[in-house]
């Protein structure tokens, strides 16, 4: 320990390393990489050390390559990028061009990163940032372990950070983390889902756990069920290439809501560190119910968007989308009920949707309690609303509470009423970045918000017969039209309808 | 708008009715700030005013002029509001000043009590020096008490007044020094040196330490040095005093530091010498970045990092945001309490 950063601190400190990001001429980095990078350097939260070696295939020189990134930085960055930060921060970004599957271009990055260590004070650290497709893992880590990347010297350390998609079923999920495990332990891997970078997604333990009011009621007593919902109001934009082989229980379900989905039901950990969290986590997707063929017609609902209007304006179906098939499968709506089989929900239902072209765009967790008994109010009219705890993760991150209260000057009028707590309101701070947050804890060796080897495989045991019924030569489950602009097929809203419930409106 | 204290609840309300729903009204904690600077009131208002941008909360702004001849209690509400980043929504904090003259002034403790937000802890923003006796009412209901030592024309008298109050409140109370913020980003700079697990040997090897002062704040200066000394188990030789001090690490090495007075920003250079290396770290006149340097035997490294700002917004804004017990702060002051 550093005497010095004691009540300094407000996170654990990152360490002087040299961040190696292959793919570093696309989208991904110059969109979110280096401007979360470089927005870290700017608030002071980087070591001054801390370097950036860019490795992708066309030949560029590190001039033209900061260059470029200075463009990025200066369209994406979070906060404006200042002439007197950028210039210092420019000397600690460099190019190294070699085709991914070329040894000789690991060798030469090898000598490279040596020679960084000791002009640079990084200390022999070194974080490898993955931001390329799949199928590009395994040359990379392959020739990363040939050049001996892959261990660090005696007192510093190597580590990966892989994005997703990671992996499209069980099997090949297996097998990239094989891939990934030839090279690098489990505890030197860094699987990045966004979502739990958010601010509000880690909320979530502080909420259930520093507050002693909910946790005696986060159980099949008390609860009624979940809804978890990620809306958005964008189509396929320019990823049809991807998305087509994907949908949307691929792209949204398998990793970020399952996510979300496991830190609502998870039970308290033993205390807060990587490990700790993570295990309780994957007890909850271990518990998933897994879903027979008829359970999935059942408790599935798959949707694609048709032609409609977002805001006002028209917009075409998916079918006619840029790159699109005429004769697409593919989802870009799906709706879930699944069970925890466990102690604390068992009996408790969590509905899951997610899709593309829908009214609104946001995501949030709701949880609905038990209504109280009906003896009292309103006996012969209406019946009493559940309280509803919403937790808002985007936008307008925030939290709130659905009370029923007596309407003045009635007898016993009662009408539910909210309270809400937005994030922005309270806190003027604006948070950082997903990326953000997430890069320093890879370098500070915190784990505690990326997936872990067994959380994804677990996750996919479960996504893997859904896809597989989807895709069966008999009693294949429908696909409903929505038209873009709605909630959803009306199956989605019959799946609760069945249970006596109904969709949380956004 | 001037209200009468007996209704100062129903005006807030009606305050926010007028607004409609066109305002949120948003509060964390109680912030009440006390002065007896004349022309107070308008000062710190527009300090609230700002404040309020990242920090929401219900102020009690309090002017006080108890030596005044004539008795007078004055009170005034207003909102301050900003646009949210979230959205376009409109982000409130309420203000309730106080004007208190002649013996009137012994009102504070009922006046405060009277108008916190419930539920949300007490901040007490003390500017200028404490007076005695300290008013055990008061103070059995604050949770932070603010203040600036730097002003203090006697350091040992106005610590010794603090911790009365605070044994009245069974040391319950966390005690903010601004004059302990201002050191923050140089602490955050000086610290990251030595992040690196290979490079904590050099604590050892700590020979001397230089920190240039402005005028005014030899009391900032010599904080830094507690700091340092109580951090890394320094122990003051007991005949040093002025700006030339002497101390011993745990293995008996002797440090000299030294500091001296610069004009410029309240510390504007603070440099660590150990063997061959010197580190450096300087603030220039009204910058907002500190020049962060390695110098070494084989190379130079420099780097920019935030600087902070002696002014009292950003000061205060940067106080609520990091929190905290400030146990550091006791044992860097108590190090250096002789010496202030
Ligand atoms: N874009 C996003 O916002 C986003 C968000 C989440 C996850 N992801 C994931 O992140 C990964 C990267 O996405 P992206 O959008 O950044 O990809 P991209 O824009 O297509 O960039 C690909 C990068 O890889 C380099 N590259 C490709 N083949 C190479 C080879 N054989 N040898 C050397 N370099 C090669 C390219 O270098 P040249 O320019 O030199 O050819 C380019 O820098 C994907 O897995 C994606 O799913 C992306």
């Amino acid at each position: 320990m550093n005497p010095l950063r004691e009540g300094l601190a407000t996170r654990s400190v990152p360490q002087a390393c040299t961040v190696v990001i292959f793919g570093a001429t696309g989208d991904l980095t110059m969109r979110k990489l280096i401007p979360a990078i470089y927005n870290l350097a700017a608030d002071g939260e980087l070591p001054p050390a801390v370097t950036v070696v860019g490795f992708a295939r066309r030949p560029k020189t590190d001039e033209e390559f900061r260059k470029e990134q200075e463009e990025a930085t200066r369209k994406f960055s979070r906060q404006t990028v200042r002439d007197e930060i950028w210039n210092g921060f420019a000397q600690a970004l460099f190019y190294h061009q070699s085709e991914f599957h070329d040894a000789a271009g690991y060798k030469s990055l090898a000598e490279r990163l040596e020679k960084i260590d000791r002009e640079r004070g990084t200390g022999g650290n070194r974080l490898f940032y993955l931001a390329v497709a799949p199928d590009q893992f395994e040359p990379i880590v392959k020739n990363l372990k040939e050049a001996g990347l892959n261990k660090a010297r005696e007192g510093s350390w190597a580590r990966v950070i892989v994005e997703k998609p990671f992996g499209t079923d069980l099997a090949s999920a297996r097998e990239l983390n094989q891939i990934v495990h030839h090279a690098f332990a489990e505890d030197q891997t860094y699987r990045i889902d966004h979502f739990l970078g958010k601010e509000t997604a880690q909320n979530i333990l502080v909420l259930r756990f520093a507050n002693a009011i909910f946790e005696p009621l986060w159980n099949s007593r008390y609860l009624d069920h979940i809804q978890i919902t990620a809306a958005e109001t964008l189509g396929v934009e320019n990823r049809a290439g991807y998305y087509e082989g994907a949908g949307a229980l691929r792209d949204m379900v398998q990793n970020h809501l399952l996510q979300l989905l496991c830190l609502v039901a998870m039970e308290p950990p033993t205390d807060l560190g990587a490990d700790s969290i993570r295990d309780e986590k994957v007890k909850i997707v271990r518990s998933l119910r897994r879903m027979t063929r008829e359970a999935i017609v059942e408790n599935v609902v798959r949707g694609q968007y048709a032609e409609g209007a977002i805001n006002g304006k028209p917009v075409p179906g998916y079918r006619s989308e840029k790159g699109v098939k005429p004769d697409s499968k593919t989802e870009t709506f799906v709706a879930l009920r699944v069970r925890v089989d466990d102690w604390r929900l068992a009996d408790v239902p969590i509905y899951i949707r997610v899709g593309k072209r829908l009214p609104k765009s946001g995501t949030e967790i709701s949880v609905h309690f038990k209504k109280a008994p009906q003896v009292l109010f309103n006996k012969e009219s209406v019946s009493l609303d559940q309280n509803v705890l919403v937790i808002r993760i985007q936008p307008d991150e925030g939290i709130s509470l659905r009370m029923q209260a007596k309407m003045p000057g009635t007898t016993f009028r009662i009408e539910p009423v909210k309270m809400d707590f937005h994030y922005g309101t309270s806190f003027g701070k604006a948070s950082p970045e997903a990326y953000e947050r997430l890069l320093l804890d890879a370098m500070s060796g915190d784990a505690t918000l990326f997936a872990r080897r067994d959380e994804v495989e677990e996750a996919w045991a479960f996504i893997d017969p859904l896809e597989e019924a989807w895709v069966a030569k008999e009693n294949q489950p429908g696909l409903f039209e929505y038209p873009a602009g709605s909630w959803g097929p009306e199956e989605a809203d019959e799946l609760l309808a069945r249970d006596g419930r109904a969709w949380r409106r956004l | 708008m001037p209200v009468e204290i007996g209704k100062i609840d129903r005006e807030l309300k009606k305050l926010w009715a007028e607004a409609g729903g066109a305002m949120t009204r948003a509060s964390l904690i109680n912030l009440a700030i006390y002065s007896e600077a004349p022309g107070s009131l308008p000062q710190n208002t527009e300090i609230i005013f700002k404040i309020t941008e990242d920090h929401a909360c219900r102020a009690i702004v309090i002017g006080a002029n108890p030596g005044a001849p004539e008795n007078r209690v004055e009170a005034w509400i207003s909102a301050h509001c900003h646009v949210s980043r979230a959205g376009s929504k409109q982000i409130c904090s309420e203000q309730l000043s106080f004007l208190l003259e002649g013996p009137s002034a012994k009102l504070l403790p009922n006046i405060v009590f009277s108008q916190l937000d419930s539920d949300l802890p007490l901040y007490l923003w003390w500017q200028g020096e404490f007076h005695h006796p300290m008013d055990a009412q008061l103070w059995a209901w604050v949770d932070r008490v603010i203040y600036d030592s730097q002003a203090w024309s006697n350091f040992g008298t106005q610590l010794g007044r603090v911790e009365a109050a605070q044994a009245e409140a069974k040391q319950r109370i966390v005690l903010c020094d601004l004059n302990w913020t201002r050191l923050v980003q140089f602490r955050l700079a000086l610290a990251q040196f030595f992040d690196h697990p290979s490079s904590h040997h050099r604590f050892n090897e700590i020979e001397s330490v230089e920190i240039d002062f402005a005028p005014g704040y030899r009391s900032t200066a010599m904080l830094l040095a507690g700091w340092l000394a109580s951090q890394l188990r320094w122990t003051l030789e007991k005949d040093s005093n002025g700006n030339s001090l002497v101390f011993r690490n745990q293995a008996a090495r002797e440090i000299r530091v030294n500091s001296q007075e610069k004009a410029g920003e309240p510390i504007s250079r603070v440099g660590l010498k150990c063997n061959s290396i010197e580190y450096r770290v300087t603030h220039a006149p009204k910058a907002d970045l500190l020049k962060v340097t390695v110098e070494g035997s084989n190379a130079e490294r420099k780097c920019l990092m935030p600087a902070g700002s002696n002014d009292p917004v950003r000061l205060m804004s940067e106080e609520l945001m990091r929190g905290g017990p400030h146990s550091v702060y006791l044992r860097s002051m108590n190090a250096v309490r002789n010496l202030l």
